[in-house]
């Protein structure tokens, strides 16, 4: 028994020895740090999407000055009795200019805030149009007409209501700005998700070759960077296998589920739908491809499942700092952030990606693929060179000798002999 | 020669870090001939190797495959078995075989029609579908061989071929290695396995310590060694050993020495007219091991057999 112990303690030992003193295993422990950082990173951008969506979004009325002046006197009121989450949309006073329901419909048009809810006409026989999903809206402009009725009566029976409202449901004619910039996040998501879920197997694609000795058949065959790219190709068709399989039995499922008076137009991206999912799958390739051939360059450094392993956290870190990165500059489009998110190679196709649900311009989205696909001819290049140089024992590796000369110097009791 | 060269490395020079592992090493190899590179394990053979094919580039000196300096533009004409055996497990014979053809270049259809057929030649056509893994070390390396051929390269570079092949596979080896030069092929062959060399090369070089010390045929290797003369006397007795030379050591019933410089024929003369006769008399030209521990150095031997 004392002997069994000893050998389980020699295997934990020698395990325990392997793992710790690599330098990966630095950056597995240190992992938690950057995670929190770039959820930190990732939330803020969140929040201030919200926080700037919903500043953007109002409920009109459209009423007289003595009218409009008891509204937003009830409405101040009534607001202070919601929750800071389940507070209405900021209410505006509109001067009515006698066109009725086409001035209320044009107010759903203009561009200057995401309107809900616009209701008009004597308060007693009040129409109110909404927009697709906006409801509890409609009715809080019910509740502020009902309300101001009943100010200016006593001895209601209860239960009595003073207003008699009609809700018209309308399809919005123009996108909303937090629409726009929720199908952007959206985009960054999905995007994030599928390279998550996908290009994170590149790390240990080249473990097979290095493990059956392939590798050198290959190399001997076929330039390394083909070999990279080749797998990087392959891997990349099960990813869209796996989208192809899963996209379909979404848009199948979603055919169950009720939309909730949900409109498509109120998702329409700045550059058209058809655009925005054409450059979303191109998006999808780069962000597939470049993050691919980092992983597959870096898992292409380690000689053991282990080290693989260990490699698995900081790549998934990266992945997520990325994301957060591309999440933070989706709510705030035209920002330097933004930019810097826009260009940066490896966040690039994520906020790219949710630029079109903004930015009606084509041309940034084909400078940004062919920046992109520079990028991943580069990386795939850098990742075929460390390869050649660390692991096929072309000389040394790491970073001095992947961009340094060679020494030319012969060691000490090696010098060339006659 | 030098028109009809396939390999022509010049002063080639490679580091792994601060080590010196390729030292100046020139290769001429010759079309259509058998030509092994020979050393201990560890004296710079398959680096060597791999610089000819364009899978390391050497730090100093030059080379051309069929006459071209980047070894790729050829490479749909070379064929290559790594030291490091590798096939894909999972891969059945056949596909493995098309496959290697293919990353050569050959239509992956005419690929699979060729390696059945190589199979079967091989005496491997039972195994045509078994999946790498079912099969044996042996035949594993007989199908990567297989593949590295499928294509008919103009020229095979074989990394320690005969590594790990029993006596049986060892000959099948040596056979399809002689077939394919048959067809006109160019072979070079790494090996510590002196036998197989002395049984193929044409010519050979001999490296040792990352340094090329010797380039020539076998004969020529051999000649680097005098030739011994084992002398049986009919009749042994005192005063045999004055009349021969003065390094003869007894061996068996026997003497052996050196063959003098001036022939056999004085010694035989004195032995007969001493009336010890000659019941046996055979002159032993030096095996090519033996030349090698003269050329490399007992020191520098490894585990050369």
């Amino acid at each position: 028994m004392k002997r069994l112990v000893r050998q389980t303690l020699v295997i934990a030992r020698r395990d325990f020895i392997a793992t710790v003193f690599t330098p990966t295993f630095l950056l597995f422990l240190l992992a938690p740090f950057f995670m929190i950082g770039f959820a930190t990173i990732g939330g803020l951008g969140a929040r201030q999407m919200v926080t700037s969506t919903k500043g953007n979004v109002s409920i009109l009325f459209i009423a007289n000055a003595a009218d409009g002046a008891k509204i937003a006197a009830v409405d101040g009121q009534l607001r202070k009795s919601f929750s800071m989450a389940e507070r209405p949309a900021d209410l505006m006073i509109i001067k009515p200019d006698g066109r009725g329901e086409a001035q209320a419909r044009a107010l759903f048009a203009q561009g200057k805030h995401d309107v809900y809810a616009v209701a008009f006409g004597p308060l007693e026989r009040l129409t109110i149009l909404r927009s697709g999903g906006s409801d509890r809206s409609a009715a809080y402009l019910a509740e502020l007409a009902e309300q101001v009725l009943r100010d200016g009566k006593a001895g209601l029976a209860t239960g009595q209501r003073l207003t008699d409202s009609r809700v018209i449901p309308i399809e919005r004619e123009t996108p909303t700005q937090g629409g726009r910039q929720g199908i952007g996040f959206a985009a960054v998501f999905i995007i994030f998700f599928l390279t998550l879920l996908l290009a994170g197997q590149a790390v240990g694609m080249l473990a097979e070759e290095k493990g059956n000795k392939v590798i050198e058949i290959l190399a001997a065959a076929v330039p390394l960077e083909s070999v990279f790219l080749g797998k990087l190709i392959g891997m990349f068709g099960v990813a869209l296998l796996f989208v192809a399989f899963w996209g379909l039995l979404a848009t199948q499922g979603l055919n169950y589920f009720p939309t909730n008076g949900l409109s498509l137009a109120t998702l329409q991206p700045a550059i058209g739908l058809p655009l925005f999912f054409v450059f979303g799958a191109a998006y999808f390739t780069m962000a597939y491809l470049l993050l691919g051939a980092v992983f597959l360059g870096v898992g292409a450094q380690a000689s053991t499942v282990r080290e693989i392993q260990m490699l698995s956290l900081p790549i998934t870190i990266f992945q997520v700092a990325m994301f957060g990165l591309s999440s933070s500059a989706a709510s705030q489009p035209g920002t330097d952030m933004a930019l810097f998110a826009e260009i940066f190679p490896f966040s690039s196709p994520f906020s790219m990606a949710a630029r079109g649900a903004t930015d009606p311009r084509i041309w940034p989205h084909l400078l940004a693929l062919g920046w992109q696909l520079t990028w991943v001819a580069l990386t795939i290049f850098v990742a075929a060179r460390m390869f050649r140089r660390g692991v096929l024992k072309s000389g040394s590796g790491g970073l001095k000798r992947l961009f340094g000369r060679q020494k030319s110097v012969p060691a000490a009791g090696l010098e060339p002999r006659s | 020669m030098a028109d009809d060269l396939v390999v022509r490395a010049s002063g080639l020079c490679k580091y792994f870090g601060d080590r010196l592992v390729v030292d100046g090493v020139d290769l001429e190899v010759p079309q259509g001939r058998i030509y092994g590179v020979l050393g201990p394990n560890g004296a710079g053979k398959t680096t060597t190797l791999r610089m000819l094919l364009g899978i390391l580039e050497p730090d100093r000196g030059s080379r051309t495959i069929f006459g071209h300096a980047n070894p790729r533009a050829v490479g749909d004409r070379i064929g290559y078995l790594p030291e490091e055996r590798g096939l894909y497990p999972a891969m059945k014979c056949r596909e493995a075989i098309a496959f290697m053809g293919a990353l050569r270049g050959l239509d992956w259809k005419e690929g699979r029609a060729r390696a059945g057929d190589l199979l079967e030649a091989a005496g491997l056509g039972h195994a045509v579908d078994d999946k790498i893994r079912k099969l044996s070390k042996g035949m594993a390396q007989l199908v990567q061989l297989l593949g590295s051929i499928v294509h008919r390269p103009d020229l095979i570079v074989l990394d320690e071929p005969f590594s790990g092949l029993d006596p049986v596979n060892q000959e099948r080896l040596e056979a399809l290695i002689r077939a394919e030069q048959e067809r006109g092929a160019t072979i070079v062959f790494s090996t510590h396995v002196m036998a197989h060399a002395e049984r193929l090369c044409d010519r050979l070089a001999i490296i040792a310590g990352g340094r090329r010390r010797f380039e020539g045929t076998v004969d020529d290797a051999r000649a680097k060694l005098p030739m011994h003369a084992l002398y049986t006397p009919r009749v042994a007795g005192n005063g045999l050993a004055a009349l021969l030379p003065a390094d003869a050591v007894p061996a068996g019933d026997g003497f052996r020495f050196l063959l003098p410089a001036d022939g056999i024929e004085p010694v035989l003369e004195r032995v007969m007219k001493g009336g010890h006769g000659i019941a046996g008399l055979s002159i032993e030209r030096p095996s090519l091991h033996d030349a090698f521990v003269r050329i490399v150095g007992r020191d520098n031997m490894g585990d050369v057999e």
